[in-house]
């Protein structure tokens, strides 16, 4: 299954007509443009409502939960139990825990998600260690953290597809009340709102999105499709859905292009897209910082 | 509506074991303005968090139209000292009015007409309407400050709350804030927090004076006992720096 070989030294061109038959890579430029999409619209609120380490306390913990799935598929014989549901069930339930009234009056929040990132990790290793390796087939821990687009199986596409429009469905539905909760929450009380459970959608909404979003770039590098582009869209807008836009966008062309230059130059997708998405951040913060200074106006 | 709009009884409120607020029985009255003034630390932010229900009151009650807190608080706009917010937050002062129209439980979509001519009339009522599309976080203190004056009158509210409402600004802007204050005062009843003493006593009906304990007064006179309450001075030194009038005789009733 390896990547394809560029051969610089006699000039040979990558034969992009060949490679884009594959129905592999063809899953793999889906998975990326439906990850850029959710990333847009959900990073947008886990940027503006500074959520970042939240979103990471979520994505880790999803780790528990593939390891489990390989452990009930192998051992407990359960086998529609699959890594995506068991990374949903953790991520679920992370954002669950994250959102209670009921620890957060105890705990605080930082604290709350640092143990569920640890647990979740190491639950993933002791389940995975648990796995009858002859029973099912396991995923690298480097492909599962760092991401291996290669194996989106169109199943996983489908699925994607579906919990997508889902999202999308709710965040339509909820725009303002999420807009005012994640603006001020003492206000939303007021209005009426339930924080609580604004915030727990929203934390939800996250943990899905992470648990699609790591099929493309893996967990660890989950943060930074949710991150960087509403980061960067954030400095030149001041209109959520503006930013909103522009983040899919950037997103969009961005990890495309990622995954352009990882099968070119016969690098590990996801940090190619990582790296990629990053470059342009910080030339973008250049290009804001000569433009607030007067150079290019 | 023949209850008190809030109706505070044997109140005493604080964090974890602590009490900041002890025996506090005190009433906002119809179409009053009252100025809650005292000391930092003499909780005067916990009383307004207690009205907002972020606290529980440890013993004593509160009551907003005879209701409880959380049934009440679709009668109370208010307007934070510096926002609860973050001032980076990507939105304009035209959407944070609109927040203030939002009111009730449920779920609300999207903002109807009447809203929106709301928003505009409470923009327009605090002079803020040329800023609608400004992002908020290219307002100055003042502009900011009005703005959320008109998030929490959009709502067209029974009583408004006011935490430091001029804290930040320069005396033609807090003027100008009294006055929109004032102008809406005979469908509203006003309750401000406050330790800028000067400018209240001009400008509202009654003053309490707030630490730990509450004194009201129903003439708008810091007494020498509120003096003695707040910021345990002997009142012959502060009655130096103070207007002759705002230190008349107080009888005990």
């Amino acid at each position: 299954m390896g990547y394809h070989t560029a051969h610089w030294e006699n000039t040979t061109m990558t034969d992009w007509g060949m490679i884009l038959s594959i129905g592999l890579i063809q899953n793999m430029f889906y998975a990326t443009i439906l990850a850029s999409v959710l990333c847009g619209i959900i990073g947008t609120y886990v940027v503006v409502k500074r959520i970042v380490f939240v979103s990471g306390g979520i994505a880790h913990a999803t780790f528990g939960g593939v390891g489990f799935a390989y452990y009930a598929q192998s051992v407990l014989l359960v086998s529609w139990f699959d890594p995506m549901l068991g990374a949903m069930v953790f991520a679920v339930g992370a954002a669950l825990i994250i959102g209670s009234p009921r620890i957060s009056k105890r705990l605080r929040e930082d604290s709350t998600i640092g143990v569920l990132w640890v647990v979740g990790m190491a639950l993933g290793v002791l389940f995975i260690s648990l796995t009858d390796h002859s029973a099912v087939l396991v995923r690298s821990y480097e492909s599962i953290l760092f991401g291996n687009v290669l194996l989106v199986s169109t199943q996983d596409l489908q699925f994607m597809m579906v919990m997508i429009v889902a999202v999308l469905a709710l965040v339509a539905f909820f725009y303002r009340d999420l807009q005012i909760v994640t603006f001020d929450e003492i206000h939303a009380r007021i209005t009426g709102i339930n924080v609580t459970f604004m915030n727990t959608l929203l934390y939800v909404l996250v943990a899905l999105t992470c648990v699609f979003v790591m099929n493309v770039v893996g967990i660890v590098l989950v943060i930074a499709l949710l991150t960087i582009p509403a980061a960067m869209a954030s400095m030149f807008s001041n209109d959520l859905r503006q930013i909103m836009l522009l983040a899919i966008v950037s997103s969009l062309v961005l990890s495309l292009l990622g995954l352009v230059f990882a099968i070119e130059f016969n690098i590990p997708p996801g940090a190619s897209i990582v790296l990629t998405i990053a470059a342009f951040f910080l030339i973008s913060l250049g290009v804001k910082s000569l433009n607030d200074r007067g150079y290019l106006s | 509506m023949e209850n008190p709009p809030i109706e505070i009884q044997n109140l005493t409120a604080g964090y974890g074991h602590s009490v900041v607020l002890e025996d506090v029985t005190m009433n906002l009255e119809h179409n009053d303005f009252l100025a809650i003034i005292g000391p930092n630390g003499g909780g005067k932010t916990t009383l307004l968090k207690a009205i907002l229900g972020i606290i529980p009151p440890k013993s004593g009650s509160i009551k907003i139209f005879g209701k409880s807190v959380e049934e009440g608080l679709k009668h109370i706009g208010y307007v934070p000292q510096k926002g609860n917010f973050d001032n980076r937050f990507p939105i304009t002062v035209y959407d944070v009015v609109l927040m203030g129209t939002r009111g009730g439980k449920g779920y609300r979509p999207r903002y109807s007409a009447e809203q929106r001519q709301k928003a505009v009339e409470a923009m327009e009522k605090v002079g803020i309407a040329d800023f609608a599309s400004t992002t908020l976080s290219e307002l100055s203190g003042g502009q900011l400050q009005r703005a959320l004056l008109a998030r929490a009158m959009a709502g067209e509210p029974d009583i408004l709350l006011l935490d430091e409402p001029t804290a930040s600004l320069d005396p033609q802007m807090k003027d100008c804030i009294y006055d929109s204050l004032k102008r809406v005062n005979d469908q509203v009843s006003i309750l401000i927090v406050t330790h800028d003493i000067g400018v209240v006593s001009s400008q509202v009906k009654r003053i309490a004076c707030l630490n730990r304990k509450v004194i009201v007064h129903d003439e708008p006179l810091i007494t020498p006992d509120m003096m003695q309450l707040g910021y345990h001075c002997p009142v012959e030194l502060l009655a130096h720096g103070i207007p002759h009038r705002t230190l008349g005789e107080h009888d005990h009733d």
